[in-house]
């Protein structure tokens, strides 16, 4: 949403006020408020613990969305905390050029849709552990977890089963009944092993395509997706984990998982397949031709036209260049096709 | 003359015509062609043929039937009331070109101008006939313009638009009153006109589409600052395929 | 480092207001082939809703003179689409002093914001230029997301 538009709206239109749209996943977001049950939940962390106290005003809401980092890129990226449901929710964006949406009575450019869905909290905590794990020793949770940037990270200790969890990816050790943990390349490992097991499994159930160069690939038919191999399965899903690894995570995890080299390396190599799907560069060029020569010819018609009236000879003398028009509308459509 | 169709539906083409006369069957025809509204900004654009037997023109010149354009609207009234009577040996056909049919053709992807539009249907309602006919289609025109209804809920319009012409100023005033900001004009509009294109260009909101000639230039100037953005700390990063083909990415914003 | 403004926007937290998604109402939504470079007011209701055709082989419209081709979107089961708007500081859209039991204290940093629905929709319909978008539409690919997301992080089995 850009800054500009929310003015626009906030001035002129009360109830017309929009975003653009945005999916949530309905059982974790909507069903809450409607079941006081869930409710209570909500009043169940307020009475929870010591670390809750001082955030609990502002935990009155319970939903927030946060900048954390991407732990992919080390960018940032935002997140939907449920703090009622202590969910973490990743948020992605469908974007595509030349797009609009007509929202009720209002039109907002971009035409962007968001997608909320449930996030594993482990892959951020990852990036932390990880990054800890160049102090070589074990640490309590919440001086891992700590960031200058997105000091929002914070909220990630909120989250539930933490301990359980952890154990992943970490080695651990209780001292007092306070927990130290250190990051376990062999244990992430196999973590990510699993992970990408049952990605593998939802992209066979779901009929990902996972081999082919072809522009459609999310709606293949049964046999194409059949034919896909085990080894374009693994690496495929290893390509989406590791959308959520950082690069040197994700080229150990290849290695672990006997992946050939180039497909580490250059996890996206079609990347340039995005260009193809749209038309053909030397197609738009040609419209280009024709929309100039277009106006021109559409001048000179209502020139014509304008003295029509006057005049029905000037219209014949429009007539004649018709064969080139037409000749040109010809090939027009046989490159269509 | 039965417009019922066109009033139902004016968003496309509609093809109107007389019973074919027996006589035109046997004996060797006559067939005139003309269009009328090819000029205006607003409405329809109208393709006609008339034909007789050539033993019969004499009948028909004798109505005094002539170019449209020297005749009043009343004296083309009373001609079309005329050449119904003479139905056992004037046979007409036209087709009524929607505004929107216009615009969409014109400005269409595959760009069909306005001659390759009017020759086709020219070559079109000659082959429906394949006779010969008069100039008497102007009523027509004019018919349609009067009760064009209007596809949008827009009852503030005023129907005020003069004769439909590019340079007439009543025509003008009326487009420059009625451009709306994101819709431009309601289907009425010939879109595809210089001067509607001018006053959108001046009044309503930018618009681009993949086709746009622009658009290109735009698509390359994102890609350029993303690449730039990004600084020297990492290459871009690209989402895995799965989302490229998809549309999707991180939101970083919302 | 704290004044500035992109120190602000990292740390920003957006509230969701609760309550506006219990209420939000059902929006009609239409997913265009084209930019209309700027947001804001447009009759929609008065002159695209009464154009749009039923043809045979799916819906028309013509925007701007150019012909579109549009197809209805089902939101997938289980998830439900959100219209929101993001309040400029001092806004409150949520409305009405029912909710106000639900709805948090003020803002206690100023670069934080309130984020709450205006609509909710589960359907829109989709357009294309021309042609009607089809099953190769990204849109259609984009909304098989959360069940692979689902699969993603789904907690993997214990040993």
């Amino acid at each position: 949403m850009t800054r500009e538009a929310v003015r626009w709206l906030n001035a002129a239109l009360a109830g017309e006020k929009l975003d653009a749209g945005r999916v949530f996943e309905e059982t974790e977001l909507q069903s809450q408020e409607n079941d006081p049950g869930l409710l209570d939940g909500g009043a169940n962390i307020l009475r929870r613990g010591e670390y809750l106290r001082d955030a609990s005003k502002k935990m009155k809401n319970g939903l927030m969305f946060v900048k954390l980092v991407n732990p992919c890129s080390g960018e940032g990226a935002m997140y939907l905390f449920n703090m009622y449901l202590q969910q973490l929710f990743e948020i992605k964006v469908f974007k595509e050029k030349h797009r609009s949406w007509f929202i009720n009575q209002s039109v907002q450019s971009g035409g962007l849709l968001h997608f909320v869905t449930p996030l594993d909290p482990l892959f951020l905590l990852l990036y932390y552990l990880r990054k800890a794990e160049k102090e070589g020793k074990f640490q309590p949770l919440n001086q891992v977890v700590v960031d200058d940037v997105f000091p929002d990270c914070i909220l990630l200790l909120k989250l539930p089963d933490l301990e359980k969890v952890l154990r992943h990816v970490t080695e651990e050790k209780e001292i007092g009944n306070k927990k130290y943990y250190k990051y376990s390349r062999e244990k992430t490992l196999k973590w990510l092993q699993k992970k990408v097991n049952q990605t593998i499994a939802a992209l066979k159930t779901n009929k990902v395509n996972v081999s082919a160069r072809v522009q459609s690939t999310a709606f293949f038919s049964g046999d194409q997706v059949s034919s896909d191999k085990e080894e374009d399965y693994i690496c495929y899903a290893h390509g989406l984990i590791s959308d959520y690894l950082p690069k040197e995570l994700s080229d150990d995890l290849s290695k672990y998982l006997k992946l050939p080299e180039p497909s580490a390396s250059l996890p996206n190599p079609p990347s340039k397949k995005i260009k193809l799907s749209d038309e053909p560069v030397e197609a738009k060029e040609d419209y280009t031709k024709f929309n100039t020569k277009d106006l021109k010819t559409e001048k000179k018609n209502s020139k014509m036209s304008a003295a029509q009236k006057a005049l029905a000879k000037v219209d014949k003398s429009g007539m004649k260049s018709i064969d080139t028009f037409f000749g040109a509308k010809n090939k027009k459509k046989i490159g269509k096709i | 003359m039965d417009l019922s169709d066109l009033e139902r539906d004016n968003t496309g083409r509609c093809r109107l015509n007389s019973p074919v006369p027996a006589v035109c069957r046997k004996e060797p025809c006559v067939l005139g062609v003309d269009e009328a509204g090819r000029g205006p900004v607003l409405g329809p654009m109208v393709y006609a043929i008339c034909y007789c037997p050539l033993s019969r023109l004499a009948d028909l010149e004798a109505l005094k039937v002539a170019d449209s354009k020297t005749l009043s609207e009343s004296e083309r009234d009373r001609l079309f009331a005329k050449m119904e009577e003479d139905r056992d040996f004037v046979g007409w056909a036209l087709d009524v070109l929607s505004p929107n049919l216009i615009s969409t053709s014109m400005l269409g992807r595959v760009k069909y101008n306005l001659n390759s539009l009017s020759h086709d249907t020219a070559t079109g309602l000659i082959q429906y006939a394949l006779e010969q006919g008069v100039k008497v289609i102007q009523v027509a025109r004019d018919q349609a313009v009067k009760n064009w209804r209007f596809v949008e809920k827009l009852p503030d319009l005023d129907a005020d638009y003069g004769s439909g012409y590019p340079n007439d100023p009543k025509t003008k005033a009326w487009l420059k009153k009625h451009v709306e900001p994101v819709f431009g004009f309601p289907q009425f509009v010939r879109f595809s006109w210089r001067t509607a294109q001018t006053i959108l260009e001046k009044e309503a909101e930018d618009v681009m589409w993949e086709d746009s000639p622009t658009g290109d230039q735009e698509g390359l100037g994102r890609i350029t600052s993303y690449f730039l953005k990004e600084g020297p700390r990492t290459r871009p990063h690209l989402p895995h395929r799965y989302f490229q083909e998809r549309g999707l990415e991180s939101a970083t914003t919302l | 480092m704290e004044s500035s403004d992109e120190a602000a926007t990292e740390k920003r937290r957006i509230h969701l207001r609760p309550a506006t998604l219990r209420d939000a109402a059902p929006g009609t939504l239409h997913l265009l082939p084209c930019e209309v470079l700027r947001s804001r007011a447009a009759p929609v209701r008065r002159f695209f809703a009464p154009a749009i055709r039923q043809g045979p082989d799916g819906l028309a419209v013509s925007f701007r003179g150019r012909s579109l081709r549009g197809e209805e979107v089902v939101v997938p089961p289980g998830l439900v689409g959100y219209v929101m708007v993001m309040e400029e500081k001092g806004e409150d859209f949520s409305g009405g002093s029912e909710n106000d039991e639900e709805e948090p204290e003020p803002l206690e940093r100023d670069f934080d914001r309130f984020i709450g629905a205006i609509a909710s929709f589960s359907r829109f319909t989709l357009w294309g230029l021309e042609t009607i978008p089809g099953p190769d539409a990204k849109v259609f690919g984009a909304l098989t997301w959360p069940t692979l997301a689902a699969a993603i992080h789904a907690q993997v089995p214990e040993d």
